[in-house]
This record gives structure tokens, C-alpha cells and sequence, in this order.
């Protein structure tokens, strides 16, 4: 005797209407033949005979709604002929549903399996203990095993693939870390494919990597956090005249000198006027968290795409310091050589895109973060001063900031201070701890 | 020692040719690794030749012996005048017992390829050992080590063991004379099972136990069982009692004890054994060399995998925390070999099964009724007795019974204990219900055969759902606690 049951046929599917049923009680059916129809919420399935056999009885009727698990109907497939005579159950409902059984974890309490079936996860690459069973009180079957490896499968392939570089890991691993993820899923190539359609030649490239994390991480920062941006415009004459006089004291010290070790000073001391910017929500609790520490990200170029390593404590740090580290840490990304140390703990991130061009941006916030600065291209401009027409060096800056959190008028008043510091540079002295 | 010795190339060394070395060796010989195996002395460890196997063969005889006595019930007439033993006829018979299966391991160890070098093994490095043969010092370079050298009996300074009257356990099996008189420190699990086949041959035994009750790591309503055994064979019991002192004039040990409910006294015995406990044997293998770590007491910690903080380098058996018990040890060496071999191999169980040798035996896996309670476990509980099973009653063991501790929500079994005769076999059904994760109501639709004492498993689990045949069960309110 066969039991057939309703099995998962979509992802994660919990029941199914039976559409329609193929077959009758008596019948002779062939191994593969249609029995059933059943629809989901995602699909419509047609299933088939396991076996070969008579059908003894069928338990459901068109039109009813049955859960995963359920037995549908039963094939005798002429291979024990004792259990033909025992009377079967009107109706197979599994009485485990019942009990309110909790997944067992630490010592006694592991996930119910036989020793069998627990090999057999390991051999898979599963953590059991992950597996939702669906034997009698939650015990994890072989086809449960199965089931969790295909949904895997189809909700994250290729991960960690062979070839990821250095970058593409550390970003997988840092995910994987966040998801709390337990299995290491298998190798899936994916190669390039190039395809003519009737429009013209389409290269279809697989998304994956650092790419994919990209896209991903964005999506969930657009979709989470309400953006807003504000421009201003800064004189940057005095701060190019600093820059000019410090660069060969820099040089003699073998320091890179940018701008960047600036904007970065005149960031943290606005940042610890405005608490709210060094911030993030907690959405689970509805707490707003103020951070009284400043690691500042840098968005940074790397051949596979952009990455953020971050500078600790940027607040203690003196403009020729953070030059040093910002080269060392540009240098490791360009590598592929970071490690999660370097990319994680940021407070509020600098995408300094300004070196390459662009006017304006409306920077994407790197969520948990509640703001970020785009730095764009210095030009000379025609500029009003003292009613006169002057030409001065100028620089558009991008504040995208959390709207539930910053109101516009904080924003605002929060770019002026950085402006003020930046047009005037020796006021990054005064403020200098 | 010669420096700049060539040095024999080997996939693994194993260290120690007890019950997890020598399983680990083979299997690892199985799946088409070099293996050397190094042991110090004979193959089969302390296990085969000092410990579980010799000490059963005195158990077994110790029984039989005592079983005279009450034959007359039964109906047999032995011929008149008082029946003997004498223990150097059994050391023949004992050693012709070890020597079978310590060729069958030697055997097998050939049979599978692994090379066996006798010798102490000290670690030269993280890939070299040295291993000390008799007269010569050879050298193994290896990718993976297995350390399975086991433990010794725990003797306190104070007690110095001298073979002749302070004796170790290894001692008491190698006597060639059952002792006038005994005095026993330690009323743990090795004490009571020589104490009582020392009591059963003859001698006059006393057993010190510093705990509250004898056998304090079995649940106390079994150790009742054994206690009242042991009153029965004459030997005295005493607990929360401390040694102090021991001297050894004329042939007797001398034993100053205090007690707070006696204060002091003093115990003397022709011999005294010491059974205190038991120490890891990792002090003089060179650990350090290869910088494994170990705990403050000696014992090196192990993933479930069975490897150390070096991850080539494994650990099994009675050198890592845990009970000291041989199929511990064997489990864990076959799961580092097939972790070496590559394979995705787990000590992955809770349900570690153990068995006493005493009269009645004890048997049990899994959770006790407190230690369930104390994991927050609702639990039901049933038990059935021995004198309700037929094939007890016709074998003049009426004594003991089974316990079955279930899950009250889910029915899940929780714990099996037995205390009575033949416990130590009976376990085996527990330890397959736990690891298949079965339901009391797997046990009672099971067919037991009839008349078995296995019959005692089905009745107990029938007594928790309160139905069993052969006992009037109580009340449903009662049974569900």
C-alpha cells in the first residue's frame, strides 16, 4: 500500500486545492500517470502515480483545500497483500498537528531526526537543526531534507562560488553572517550568455557577486528609508590654499594629501552638533539610536563594483592620519584584500565622487545609516561676492538624509556647518580635539 | 635519540590501541588511509586487559558462585562439604579471555592494513611523533593524529598504591587470592561492582564514600536497589565518610576515617582498593610541542568532529571531557577517522548509554525524572517491576524494575533506566527508542517477544499511557503527575 500525499510542489507552498481528480476508486494506474490536479497560490500542479497499482481509496474531493502532508488517496501497488485486509481510516488527518511541539535545541533538546536522517543532513550540507519536520511531532523526514535544499537552492544560488575574488567573499560572508544562514550552498555555474532577440544582440550576464549584494543592499535602502536631498554650493579657495601649503610637509612624510581628509574633519565635528545624523533606527523596537562614536565610510571604486570600508573613530584622528589611512584602505579594496573588520561599524558614509565629475547626485543612504554626502566636482564658477562678479573654485556637496528621522530645516542647517568649516578652514583648527 | 633520523611517512598516527584507538584505526584502514598505531603496552587498552572485560569475567564468576548457595531452592542438591574458589584458576581462564580478544584486535588491525608499533609516543612537532620502542626511538611524520591514551585510576598522594595491600583496580584483578577482608574507598560505580563480586567469593567488604549515598552519579532510586543488595551480602556501607590517613604494618591497612555522624574511626582490611576516580593520560605525550590545548584538569576539549584547537590533530575517548566509558571512545574514534577520511561524520548524540555491573545491575539512557523536570520538561512517569514479569520470576530475579520518562505534550521518550537482572543487555532497546527519536507509544504497539525480560519495556511504556497488562495501573491524575 501506497499513501500518496499532498507534496510541497511550489516554494514553501502550506496547502492546495484539488482541482480535479483523474482517477477512481478501483481504477488501475500506471506509474506517472496523472491523479490529481491541484492549484496554490503560485501554481497549478498536475501529480502523478508514484506506482504502479489499483487505487484503494481516495480521501479528498474536488474543490476541497488540503495542507502539505495530507494523504490524498492510496495506491495499492500489490506488494504486501497482508495490509490489504487492515481496514484503513476514513480519513488520514495527521494527529500531530496537534501538539504543540517546540524544535528541540541545545543538548537533549536537538531537532527530532534518526541517526540515519541526521548523516544524511551533514552529507547535504544542512544544519538540521534549521529543517522544519513534518513527521509525527516535528520530526525531520529525508523528504524534508530534501524540500529545504531545493527551496535553498531556489532562494539563493551560487553562493560562495569558487571563483568569487576576495571583495565578492567578504561580502557574501558578511550577508551570510547577517541572514544567520547555516548552510553553504552548492557550486551552480553560471556562464555568460549572449542571445539575439528580435530587437538586436542581448548579452545576459548573471547578477551575482558584489553586484548582486549591491543591488540588493540599495533596494533595501530605498525601500526602507524615505530619502530626501539637499545641495549646497562651497567656496573651496581657502581650503585649496591650506591643502597647497600642507601637501609638501605631506609629501615629505610620504603622505597622499586629498581633500578628502577635510571633508572628513569638517563631517565628525558637524556630526557630533547634529546627533541625529550619526544615527540609525531600529525598526524592530522603534528606538532611535544615537551613536556617540564616528566611523566614517568611504564609497570606494573597486574593479568589481563599490565598496564601503570604514574609518574608526575618524573624531580622534588628525587630517595627516586619516590621509595615511584612507590610501591603505583604498589600496586593500582595490586588492580585494579587506577583511570584515575594515567594511563593517560605519556610522555615516562619503561618496566622494568629485575627482571623476558630476554636478549633483541624490546618493542612495547606506542603511543602517541615516545619511549621506556626495562630494562632487570643484570648478572655477562666476560667483556673486560683495555685489561683484568673482571667480572662485566651487564644489556642489549632496546630503541624502532619513526623512523619519530628519526633518529638512536639521539638514540644512547641518550642510551650512559644514560649509562654514570648509569655506573657512581654519575653523577646523578651533574645533580640533 | 638520534638527530636527523629519517622519519616514516604516514597519513595518521593513532596514539593508544584501547577501544577508540584501535576502532578508529581500523576504520581509518577502511577507508584507505596509512594508519600507525602506536600503544605502549597490549592492544585493547584498559578496557580489554585491566578494566571492563576482565572485571566482568570476575563478575560473571562471582555470580555463578554465588548462585550455589540458593540452588537448593531450585531443587538441585549439590554433593555435601562447603564449595571453593580459587582465583588463580581463574586468572588462567580470565587471561585465556583477554588473550582471545586481543589477538581478534590484532587481527583486525592486520587485516585492514594498520601498522602497529609498540612504544611510549611523545609529539616532536605538529607533523613528527617519536615513539620509544624497546631499545630503539623511531620517528613518524604524519598528517593527522588521533590522541587515544585514555586514563588511569586517580590515586591522592596519601594513599600510594603498593601492589601488595593499597591496591589500584588493575591490582585487585591480578590477585591470586580473594581477601580475607576489604575495604573499598570509593562506593562509585568500580567500587561497588568489584566490592560486591569481592563480597559474593567471600571476602568481608567495607566500601567509604565520601558522598550522601553510594553510586551519587546513577539516581538515587536505583542505587536503592543496589544498597539493599548489598546489605544482603554482608558488606558495609559507609557514607559521608572520609579517609584520612592510610598505614600499612603486618600485612593489614590500617584506615583512619572521619565521619560527622561517627566521628572518627579507623577501618582495617587485609587489602584496600581505591576507586576515587579516574585521570586523562595526557601529562608526558608532548602536547605542548604541538600546542593542543588542554583544560585545568588535563582533559583536551574536542569539537563534535573530535578534533582539537589544531585541527589536525584529534582527540578521543577518556582524554576528552565526558564519561569515561569505552563506547564513548569507540563512537568518537570512528567519527575522526571518517572526519579525516573526508567524510561528514558527527558525534552528534545526547544519548550516551550506561550500564553498572553491580547486583542488580543498572542500566540507562537519557534523561533521569529530575534532570527532565530541571529542563523544563513536563513529564509522565511509569515504571514496572521486575516480580510482574514471568521470565524474571523463572529465573529467581524478581528484583528491580524499568522506568520509562516521557514527554508529557508530545509523548516523546525522555529517559529509559532498568535496574535488575541482565539491565546491561536490556538498555539496548532504550538507546535505539531515544536516537529514533520514538514515542512511548512506539514501545507499548511494539511486539515484545514472550517470555523475555524485554517484556518489561513494553508493560512500562503501557504503564505511562496507564494501561499496563500485567500491573494495576494508577489513576490517569496520578500517573500524569
Amino acid at each position: 500500500m501506497v499513501e500518496f500525499k499532498l507534496p510541497d510542489v511550489g516554494e514553501g507552498m502550506h496547502e492546495g486545492e484539488i482541482v480535479k481528480v483523474l482517477v477512481r476508486t478501483g481504477e488501475s494506474v500506471q506509474q506517472d500517470q496523472p491523479l490529481l490536479e491541484v492549484q496554490t497560490d503560485k501554481v497549478n500542479a498536475e501529480l502523478s502515480a508514484p506506482v504502479t497499482g489499483i487505487i484503494r481509496e481516495i480521501f479528498i474531493a474536488e474543490g476541497e483545500t488540503v495542507e502539505v502532508g495530507t494523504t490524498l488517496l492510496v495506491i495499492d501497488a500489490g506488494t504486501d497483500a497482508k495490509k490489504e485486509e487492515t481496514k484503513l481510516p476514513e480519513k488520514v488527518v495527521n494527529p500531530e498537528k496537534t501538539v504543540n511541539f517546540a524544535p528541540a535545541r541545545a543538548d537533549y533538546r536537538r531537532s527530532l531526526a534518526t541517526p540515519y536522517v541526521r548523516q544524511l543532513a551533514r552529507e547535504m550540507k544542512l544544519d538540521i537543526e534549521l529543517v522544519t519536520g513534518t513527521g509525527a511531532a516535528g520530526r525531520v523526514t529525508e523528504e524534508d531534507l530534501r524540500q529545504f535544499a531545493n527551496r535553498l537552492q531556489k532562494a539563493a544560488p551560487a553562493k560562495f562560488p569558487a571563483t568569487a575574488t576576495g571583495n565578492e567573499r567578504l561580502l557574501e560572508a558578511s550577508t551570510v553572517a547577517v541572514e544567520t544562514e547555516a548552510v553553504v550552498q552548492p557550486k551552480t555555474g553560471s556562464a555568460t550568455r549572449v542571445a539575439t532577440s528580435s530587437q538586436g544582440e542581448i548579452e545576459r550576464l548573471p547578477l551575482k557577486g558584489i553586484r548582486k549584494k549591491i543591488a540588493e543592499h540599495m533596494m533595501k535602502s530605498v525601500t526602507i528609508i524615505p530619502h530626501v536631498t539637499s545641495v549646497d554650493e562651497l567656496e573651496m579657495d581657502q581650503l585649496r590654499a591650506l591643502r597647497e601649503k600642507l601637501k609638501s610637509h605631506a609629501d615629505k612624510r610620504n603622505i597622499k594629501l586629498t581633500f578628502l581628509p577635510f571633508f572628513i574633519k569638517a563631517l565628525v565635528i558637524a556630526l557630533k552638533e547634529f546627533p541625529t545624523l550619526n544615527a540609525s533606527i531600529d525598526e524592530h523596537t522603534n528606538e532611535i539610536l544615537l551613536k556617540r562614536f564616528y566611523h566614517i565610510g568611504i564609497a570606494t571604486d573597486t574593479p568589481e563594483g563599490l565598496i564601503v570600508p570604514v574609518i574608526k573613530d575618524a573624531d580622534h584622528k588628525s587630517i595627516f592620519q586619516l590621509a595615511e589611512e584612507i590610501d591603505q584602505l583604498a589600496r586593500l579594496a582595490r586588492e580585494g584584500k579587506l577583511t570584515m573588520e575594515h567594511i563593517t561599524g560605519g556610522t555615516f558614509t562619503i561618496s566622494n565622487v568629485g575627482p571623476i565629475g558630476g554636478l549633483q547626485a541624490t546618493p542612495i543612504i547606506n542603511h543602517p545609516e541615516v545619511a549621506i554626502i556626495s562630494l562632487h566636482k570643484m570648478e572655477k564658477r562666476w560667483v556673486v561676492r560683495e555685489d561683484g562678479g568673482v571667480i572662485r573654485w566651487m564644489m556642489n556637496l549632496s546630503l541624502s538624509f532619513d526623512h523619519r528621522l530628519i526633518d529638512g530645516v536639521t539638514a540644512v542647517r547641518f550642510t551650512n556647518r559644514i560649509k562654514e568649516l570648509l569655506e573657512d578652514p581654519n575653523l577646523l583648527f578651533a574645533e580640533m580635539v | 635519540m638520534v638527530v636527523g633520523e629519517v622519519a616514516v611517512e604516514t597519513d595518521v598516527v593513532v596514539i593508544g590501541g584501547g577501544p577508540g584507538g584501535y576502532a578508529a584505526a581500523i576504520r581509518l584502514g577502511q577507508l584507505g588511509k596509512s594508519v600507525v598505531l602506536i600503544e605502549k603496552e597490549v592492544l585493547g587498552g584498559v578496557c580489554l586487559n585491566r578494566g571492563c572485560i576482565p572485571s566482568k569475567a570476575l563478575i560473571h564468576t562471582a555470580g555463578e558462585y554465588h548462585k550455589l548457595s540458593s540452588l537448593n531452592k531450585l531443587g538441585i542438591q549439590l554433593p555435601t562439604g562447603k564449595s571453593t574458589f580459587h582465583m588463580s584458576s581463574w586468572q588462567t581462564w580470565k587471561s585465556s579471555v583477554v588473550a582471545q580478544l586481543n589477538n581478534g584486535v590484532d587481527y583486525l588491525c592486520q587485516a585492514n592494513g594498520v601498522t602497529v608499533v609498540k612504544g611510549a609516543a611523545t609529539f616532536l612537532s605538529s607533523d613528527r611523533i617519536g615513539v620509544e620502542t624497546s631499545g630503539d626511538f623511531e620517528t613518524y611524520k604524519f598528517k593527522q593524529a588521533i590522541i587515544a591514551t585514555g586514563s588511569r585510576p586517580f590515586i591522592p598522594p596519601f594513599l600510594k598504591t603498593d601492589g601488595e595491600s593499597i591496591l589500584d583496580s588493575t591490582d585487585m584483578l591480578a590477585l591470586d587470592e580473594v581477601p580475607e577482608t576489604l575495604a573499598i574507598i570509593g562506593g562509585g560505580y568500580i567500587g561497588m561492582e568489584l566490592g560486591m563480586a569481592f563480597a559474593k567469593l567471600g571476602s568481608q567488604v567495607t566500601v567509604i564514600e565520601a558522598a550522601e549515598r553510594i553510586l551519587p552519579q546513577t539516581a538515587a532510586h536505583l542505587s536503592q536497589e543496589v544498597l539493599k543488595q548489598a546489605k544482603q551480602l554482608g558488606m558495609t556501607v559507609k557514607i559521608a565518610t572520609k579517609v584520612e590517613k592510610a598505614e600499612v604494618a603486618n600485612g593489614r591497612v590500617t584506615l583512619a576515617c572521619t565521619s560527622v555522624k561517627n566521628g572518627s574511626e579507623s577501618i582495617t582490611a587485609h587489602k584496600t582498593l581505591v576507586t576515587i576516580g579516574r585521570v586523562p593520560n595526557t601529562g608526558e605525550l608532548g602536547l605542548a610541542q604541538v600546542g593542543v590545548e588542554m583544560d585545568e584538569r588535563g582533559y583536551i576539549p574536542v569539537t563534535s568532529t573530535g578534533s582539537t584547537n589544531k585541527p589536525h590533530i584529534f582527540a578521543i575517548g577518556d582524554v576528552t571531557p565526558g564519561p569515561a566509558l569505552a563506547h564513548r571512545a569507540t563512537k568518537q574514534g570512528i567519527v575522526a577517522a571518517e572526519v579525516i577520511a573526508g567524510l561528514p561524520s558527527s558525534v552528534d548524540s545526547p544519548y550516551v548509554p550506561y550500564v553498572i555491573f553491580t547486583e542488580p545491575q543498572i542500566a540507562g539512557v537519557g534523561m533521569t525524572r529530575e534532570e527532565a523536570e530541571l529542563q523544563g520538561y513536563s513529564v509522565k512517569v511509569a515504571a514496572f517491576p521486575y516480580r510482574a514479569n514471568g521470565r524474571a520470576l523463572a529465573m529467581d530475579e524478581g528484583e528491580g524494575f524499568a522506568e520509562v520518562i516521557v514527554d508529557q505534550e508530545s509523548h516523546l521518550l525522555l529517559g529509559m533506566h532498568v535496574v535488575g537482572a541482565d539491565a546491561s543487555n536490556l538498555i539496548g532497546e532504550g538507546v535505539l527508542a531515544l536516537e529514533l527519536a520514538a514515542r512511548v507509544e512506539d514501545v507499548a504497539l511494539t511486539m515484545h517477544p514472550h517470555p523475555t525480560l524485554s517484556e518489561i519495556w513494553l508493560e512500562a511504556a503501557e504503564a505511562v499511557l496507564g494501561h499496563a497488562i500485567h500491573i494495576v495501573n494508577k489513576s490517569k491524575v496520578a500517573v500524569n503527575k
